[in-house]
């Protein structure tokens, strides 16, 4: 190729006039771990400081007309400049795109010699423009291979795999969490509220007794406390099905969905049509999602009508929740972000249409295929 | 009157036991789990059963579909199922459920109020229907949803009436609850049912199924 002729070239002559004592050879150079210069190389430095003094005083010693030494000091350089990059790429850890980093940083530093031996040698007519012509295609060619290949060649089955693990663990992860709000919700129901619940029969028996014996403010204070036990086992029973409603787990997406509508201020249609169960952490963000949406329409559009659609399409199961009313809800309230954080940890999507006119649609897919 | 008492947990269980027979009851039999029942109703054939929703081995709804398999069994059955939660679907699925004896579904808080809590059991034990306040009001809810024009013609005094006739009381109970006199409560109820366009039934367990029958119908 003629382009590597025009490489090799200027380098050939700087070369002659170089001090070779001085280089050291290439190979692995020491390596510190803070990556300070090491001896070989401050050797070499002062080395070449030494035989480009001694040039320079031999050249002020003789005639000392034409500067001749400014080779010897452009050979230096280039050595040094060498054992510079030698060791960058000795000290630089292997991984994929190192040789391509430093074959760019080589054929830098050819450009530079170029345009210093064209200035030394008296900056006339610019034949360098050939060789960095050359570098340049060459640097091109390399460039739009490695590019173009790097992603799915380089790293690709990298990527794959990690993508695997953490599809793998968060799943993982997300399966503990709903068998844990389970529990949660089962110790709820068979610890804190049977307790508070036997409480109250054993406060209504004395209440019972209490009646037959005429003492009034002793009854109120029974009733008082049987009414704050109710009031507790209550708010017990809302916090239980706030973190895992049980007709959910006991029946199903179909019938839950049946509950909240049955529960909604707003008339509420449910058409289920779904074959075997999804996984729990799957029907609980879909739960989640309906009661969410029927929340927010009987709040904006009350008195209008929701229709909740329960589909499997390809691997997902399909929540649609639409009302008849006006539409123009803001598709990033505050409960549906939390919604489509929920959703999109699942791998799902949330899309909410609301345009003015058509009311407003919620739709979750979420992928279920195991 | 012969109770069967299905409980896990033995707090409760007993609990309810000694408040039965303190209020004369005989209790006949007790049981831990769902099979426990439909044994001691194939049995002793009693005359009510108080079951708790949740019963092992897998704690979700074992005790509902217990009492609806021991109603084909043994119809005269009588069943007062007890739960932490009100389920809308469960009620229903409990009165449409085959038998020819009085159901109820009452939260489990309920036993704390000792009156209401024999006057229910006696009433189911008796044929009738008693229903948790809530479950009421989450019907009567579903029907305002649909927004009902027949619904929103009522009084506010006749939708009181129609929520404690939906629990399954008497006349008489009503009268009290409102204190007002069975009088004022007949023509509440009059008036109610001719607004509703439902017709007039004997009985009171007749009566609560056509006032639950309008709430929970969907048209």
């Amino acid at each position: 190729m003629g382009v590597e002729a025009v490489v090799v070239r200027p380098r050939a002559a700087p070369m002659s006039a170089e001090p070779r004592a001085a280089v050291t050879p290439p190979g692995p150079v020491p390596v510190e771990a803070d990556g300070q210069p090491d001896a070989a190389f401050g050797l070499h430095v002062a080395l070449s400081v030494v035989a480009g003094a001694a040039a320079t005083a031999t050249w002020a010693a003789t005639s000392g007309d034409y500067f001749w030494p400014r080779w010897v000091w452009l050979g230096l350089a280039i050595s040094v400049a060498v054992h510079l990059l030698v060791r960058w790429a000795a000290l630089t850890p292997s991984r994929p795109g190192k040789a391509y980093r430093v074959t760019m940083a080589s054929l830098a530093a050819l450009a530079v010699v170029d345009v210093l031996v064209w200035l030394l040698a008296g900056a006339g007519t610019f034949y360098p423009r050939w060789s960095l012509t050359g570098y340049a295609v060459v640097a091109a060619t390399l460039s739009a291979i490695v590019h173009r290949r790097r992603l799915p060649w380089a790293s690709s089955s990298e990527l794959v795999e990690r993508v695997d693990v953490l599809t793998r663990t968060r799943s993982g992860a997300l399966d503990v969490q709903a068998h844990q709000l389970r529990r949660i919700e089962r110790d709820l129901h068979d610890g804190a509220q049977v307790r508070l619940v036997a409480l109250t029969m054993q406060l209504g028996r004395a209440e019972a007794r209490l009646e037959d014996s005429g003492d009034e403010a002793t009854l109120a204070l029974v009733r008082r406390a049987r009414d704050e036990a109710s009031a507790a086992i209550g708010e017990l029973r809302d916090l239980a099905r706030g973190i895992a409603p049980p007709v959910l787990a006991d029946r199903g997406l179909a019938a839950a969905a049946d509950a909240l509508g049955r529960r909604s201020a707003s008339p509420v249609e449910v058409d289920a049509v779904l074959g075997a169960r999804a996984a729990p952490v799957v029907e609980s963000a879909a739960y989640f999602v309906i009661a969410e949406a029927l929340t927010n329409a009987s709040k904006h559009v009350p008195g209008a009508a929701v229709r909740v659609t329960l589909r499997e399409e390809d691997g997902a199961l399909v929540v649609l929740v639409a009302d008849d009313g006006p539409g123009g809800a803001d598709p990033a309230g505050s409960g549906l972000t939390g919604l489509r954080h929920r959703v999109e940890a699942l791998d799902g999507r949330l899309l909410v249409t609301s345009a003015a006119g058509t009311g407003t649609t919620v739709r979750a897919e979420l992928p279920c295929a195991s | 009157m012969r109770v069967v008492i299905v409980e896990d947990h033995a707090l409760l269980r007993e609990g309810i036991v000694a408040l039965l027979r303190e209020h004369g009851v005989e209790v006949v039999a007790q049981a831990e789990d769902a099979e426990g029942l439909l044994r001691i109703v194939r049995g002793h054939r009693p005359d009510l059963a108080i079951v708790d929703v949740r019963l092992p081995p897998s704690f979700s709804d074992e005790g509902l579909r217990a009492a609806i398999e021991a109603r084909e069994i043994h119809p005269p059955l009588a069943v007062l199922v007890l739960s932490q939660y009100v389920e809308p679907v469960y009620t229903a699925e409990l009165l449409s459920s085959a038998g020819s004896g009085g159901i109820g579904y009452m939260l489990k808080e309920r036993v704390g109020d000792v009156r209401a809590f024999m006057d229910a059991v006696r009433r189911v034990a008796g044929g009738g229907t008693a229903l948790d306040r809530e479950v009421v009001a989450e019907l009567v809810r579903g029907r305002d949803a649909r927004s009902d024009p027949a619904l929103e013609r009522l009084t506010p005094r006749e939708r009181e009436v129609l929520a404690l006739m939906a629990e399954g009381r008497t006349n008489a109970a009503i009268a009290e609850a409102l204190v007002v006199t069975g009088g004022a409560v007949e023509k509440h109820v009059t008036s109610l049912f001719q607004k509703l366009d439902l017709p007039v039934s004997q009985g009171d367990h007749r009566r609560v199924l056509a006032v639950l029958a309008y709430l929970r119908a969907t048209g």
